[in-house]
């Protein structure tokens, strides 16, 4: 029997208890990521089955800075991570408004919640593809017998429609976790508030202005944040559906990276590009942290 | 402001929740249940237009052919089966000992770890997948499945530390205490008293895991080839095959989405509490 | 043996020390109370007896040994916590049982020991039940039965009533009380409630901001509180403090307040005290009168068994504790008198009681 105290007992097995989990993700993470910054300074070439590699110091940087493509994947980035951002946000925040209304809390509703998060991206993908086709697809059926278009349309074919659709499919399937994470912050914002608004004689969008926007304010902030993170790694929908086009119209950098890498085999380039949307993330990620750290000032209203 | 307006400007509301509701189940539910009918329907009431409806043309021929012919959906299933149950299994075990040390055992800088671990769930995959390709093909590991399940292991152990690192945060400091004070170890708490009242988080944390080794694509896109290829690719390939079997496309969808969509549903509950609100505890 | 003693003992956290030089002997059987208000460092105190937490400096004595390096079941204590910290997984029976189970006994003699305990607290009919279809009085006393069923050598009590209503809270008190009287185990009661401690203690030590004010019986700390602190911790309604002048006079010396003179016989104050004094009048000495020193009524509060009159008089305002109902109308002219032997004189400076 160990004749120490509580406290110090404690503390040893403390470390004993996350060894495992830290060896595990040491292992499995820590050298990819310190090989990653080393591979995007080296020149990798792979000849007869080995990989040869080097130094090349910044010039897979350089190159980026020259390199159209990498320019259309930024722009590209940044129009659909917005677009994203901002639809996803939003529609969740009204999904979480519904939910939380008492007409609203049939427990259909949250199970329409759960399946379109639990559905595969690729599985989501597939199914566009086939909602989408130009020949037989149902949007197309859809409209015409509506009469909003005249002939089949080949929807993946033209740049923006392309785009469009991309987006459309990833807010999909994204809106239900970010809905969620507003219910959840939704549920915190105090019954007392509302009662007091009421009782101020506030009407049903000054109490929303005024209570539940406020108190909401950090749970919003993280939505946003997380869903922007979220959207940069976005691979599956346009591996299935665009391979990046037409014209590059589709590509993004994450699936920039991946096809310089995996297709033109240009390792250190790719890992440049890698390493560009990593230094993205762990800037977003520093926010995430700051957001989540508990407020000393309470927001006024 | 008069009662009766009042009464009838909430009548109006009402009717304006319950049309954004219709709006929302419609928007969720439209492409899954376009999924599902168009599995059930032969190819020729498919391709006509507008499709044939009519009760005659529905079949589970589909799911048949798919399952008979597609020898690699069976393996693919099997495989996804393998790494996302190893992946969750093993991230529960030593995920939950590393949330409790986070949480409760005065670790040195506690907070920046979990932080840390966080983190690392936010990595972008492509950051890490070219180093990791390269070392997994030198380990001559491409296309095995428990090297895919490793990987995975290093996802969902952050998800598993950070949810139940929440739960564990809120379990009431005495509790602990008596057990000490009763005579249990650290160890003796932990298995005795913390773990039998985590059985919700831990729950939420293995279904979360699950469904996001089961559903993950681009790392078993880079690391397999064919043998360990789990779900979503063979899906992926599949459509890319026969991508005028448009019902067979839609049926073998069906069944690699089958066993996550049930997992959802039974614990949906866990799932709104234990990750919604893991995301904004601090 | 199972006398608890405290020497020299410090604890801090970082930079924020929480106890001082605390120095603490419970005699064996004896019920002593750590009555203080919230952060004044008791319940750290009472971890470290536990062995929850490690004094920084000091040591810690059960029976005569240092245990400071001792695990809680080593230093075979028991305790009840606040909210219980009932487990909540486990049936009533389990929860009593765990404890016997962790030191490995024998199930038959568990069911066995649980079954007697339960008994002696009338929770037979309970034992299948889980925590959360209890009262909250039943929580308690399932809580008192986990450390009953030890046998340890000291109990310990952190602040166990502080959750339950009033009346439950006085029947548990008389309860606690009597068991203790039974079993006659060493026990270190904390609570912040002053009336508390009082009933239930053979001995109290008043923590304030980490140090031990006073240590006592209740009598002493009520009718001879060491500090001005003390005086105004116990007591309801609260101890009134006027400030005053105290000078030698013919016999003792004179007490000045508020353009009133108290002889106090026999007093000599000792060298260095006062002249500026504050003087500590507890309510139940002060008399209404006919004639004496003039006030105006401010308030009646009746409680019951006496009624609070609040007196507006030149040196502030004065409580008067009158036995049964008067009726009195506020502003009413009054006299009242204060028992010159009952009042408590304190340093202005220091706090210290010069009498």
């Amino acid at each position: 029997m160990s004749s120490t105290s509580f406290e110090r007992r404690r503390r040893r097995a403390g470390l004993l208890f996350v060894a495992p989990a830290a060896i595990v993700l040491l292992a499995i993470l820590a050298y990819p990521i310190v090989e990653s910054f080393i591979l995007s300074t080296q020149s990798v070439r792979l000849v007869a089955g080995g990989v040869t590699k080097e130094w090349n110091s910044f010039a897979n940087y350089i190159r980026l800075a020259g390199d159209e493509t990498f320019r259309r994947a930024v722009v590209n980035t940044m129009i659909f991570s917005f677009g994203e951002v901002a639809l996803v946000v939003s529609i969740g925040l009204a999904v979480a408004l519904l939910l939380n209304h008492p007409l609203g809390r049939w427990g259909f509703f949250r199970i329409m919640l759960v399946v379109p998060w639990a559905i595969a991206p690729v599985a989501n993908a597939v199914l566009w593809k086939w909602i989408l086709n130009s020949n037989y697809g149902i949007l197309n059926g859809l409209l015409k017998s509506l009469g909003l278009i005249e002939y089949y349309q080949v929807w993946l074919a033209r740049p923006w429609s392309a785009f469009g659709f991309l987006l459309l499919i990833d807010v999909w399937k994204s809106v239900p976790f970010i809905a969620l994470l507003l219910l959840a912050g939704l549920q915190r914002v105090p019954q007392s508030l509302y009662k007091a608004a009421y009782m101020d004689g506030a009407g049903r969008w000054q109490a929303f202005r005024h209570v539940t926007l406020p108190t909401m304010r950090s749970a919003l902030a993280i939505a946003v944040v997380l869903q922007t993170i979220w959207s940069l790694r976005v691979f599956e929908i346009i591996f299935v559906l665009t391979r990046g086009g037409p014209a590059d119209a589709t590509v993004l950098m994450n699936f920039l990276a991946y096809r310089v890498t995996f297709n033109f085999l240009d390792i250190g380039y790719g890992a440049a590009i890698a390493n560009i949307i990593f230094a993205l993330t762990f800037l977003l990620a520093i926010t995430y942290v700051w957001l989540m750290q508990p407020r000393k000032r309470r927001i006024s209203s | 402001m008069s009662f009766a307006s009042a009464r009838s400007r909430d009548r109006g509301f009402r009717v304006l929740v319950v049309v954004g509701l219709i709006l929302f189940v419609v928007w969720s539910a439209a492409p899954i249940l376009w999924l599902i009918v168009s599995s059930l329907m032969q190819q020729q009431a498919l391709i006509v237009q507008p499709p044939d409806f009519s009760l005659g043309n529905f079949t589970l021929e589909n799911f048949t052919e798919v399952i008979v012919s597609a020898a690699a959906l069976g393996r693919g299933i099997l495989n996804s089966f393998i790494v996302a149950l190893f992946s969750t299994a093993v991230a529960l075990v030593i995920g939950a000992p590393a949330a409790y040390a986070l949480a409760r055992l005065a670790v040195p800088r506690a907070n920046a770890l979990a932080f840390l671990v966080l983190a690392t769930q936010m990595l972008p995959g492509i950051a890490i997948a070219i180093p990791l390709f390269l070392v997994i093909s030198r380990l001559g590991l491409i296309d095995n499945v428990l090297a895919l399940g490793l990987v995975y292991l290093s996802f969902n152990l952050p998800i598993v530390i950070w949810i139940l690192r929440g739960f564990f945060l809120a379990i009431p400091e005495g509790i602990e205490k008596a057990a000490a004070v009763d005579g249990a170890g650290v160890v003796g708490t932990f298995l005795h008293i913390v773990l039998p009242i985590s059985i919700p988080p831990l729950g939420a944390a293995a279904v979360f895991a699950f469904v996001e080794a089961w559903n993950e694509f681009f790392f078993a896109l880079i690391l397999t080839r064919q043998d360990a290829q789990t779900v979503p690719l063979v899906i992926a390939q599949f459509a890319g095959q026969y991508q005028t079997l448009f019902g067979q496309m839609m049926a073998a969808a069906a069944i690699s989405i089958a066993p996550v969509i049930a997992l959802a549903i039974i614990f949906r509950n866990q799932i709104v509490r234990g990750f919604a609100d893991g995301m904004m505890k601090g | 043996m199972s006398q608890i003693e405290l020497r020299h003992v410090d604890k801090s956290f970082g930079a924020v020390g929480v106890c001082h030089d605390i120095n603490l002997t419970v005699e064996e059987g004896e019920f002593v109370t750590l009555l203080g208000s919230s952060g004044c460092g008791k319940t750290t105190t009472l971890n470290m007896v536990a062995g929850l937490e490690d004094p920084s400096k000091g040591d810690i004595l059960i029976g005569g040994r240092r245990v400071n390096d001792l695990s809680p079941v080593q230093r075979d204590v028991a305790m009840v916590f606040q909210n219980y910290a009932l487990y909540p997984h486990m049936t009533v029976a389990e929860n009593l049982g765990f404890t016997l189970k962790m030191r490995k006994m024998a199930k038959p003699q568990i069911a066995e020991r649980v079954a007697a305990v339960a008994a002696s607290l009338e929770l037979t009919p309970l034992l299948e039940r889980l925590p959360s279809a209890l009262s909250g009085g039943q929580q308690q006393r399932v809580a008192i039965g986990r450390a009953l069923v030890r046998e340890p050598r000291v109990f310990l009590f952190d602040e166990p009533f502080s959750n339950l209503d009033a009346s439950l809270r006085v029947k548990m008190r008389a309860e606690v009380k009597q068991l203790h009287q039974q079993l006659g185990v060493t026990t270190l009661f904390v609570t912040h409630d002053q009336e508390e401690a009082m009933s239930i203690s053979d001995r109290i030590a008043v923590l304030n901001r980490g140090k031990v004010e006073q240590f006592g019986t209740p009598e002493e700390i009520y009718s001879r509180p060491a500090t001005r602190y003390v005086a105004r911790f116990i007591g309801n309604p609260q101890i009134d403090l006027v400030p005053g002048e105290l000078e030698p006079g013919a016999d003792g010396a004179v007490l000045r307040l508020a353009g009133v003179a108290l002889t106090l016989p026999d007093f000599v104050p000792p060298p260095g005290a006062g002249p500026a004094v504050e003087v500590g009048v507890r309510p139940e000495h002060v008399r209404l009168t006919e004639a004496g020193i003039p006030a105006k009524v401010q308030l009646v509060q009746p409680v019951g068994a006496a009624t609070h009159v609040v007196l507006g008089w030149e040196g502030g305002d004065l409580i008067a504790s009158v036995p049964g109902f008067v009726h009195l109308s506020v502003g009413a002219a009054i006299h009242f008198e204060i028992d010159p032997r009952h009042v408590l004189v304190f340093d202005a400076q220091s706090g210290d009681r010069l009498m």
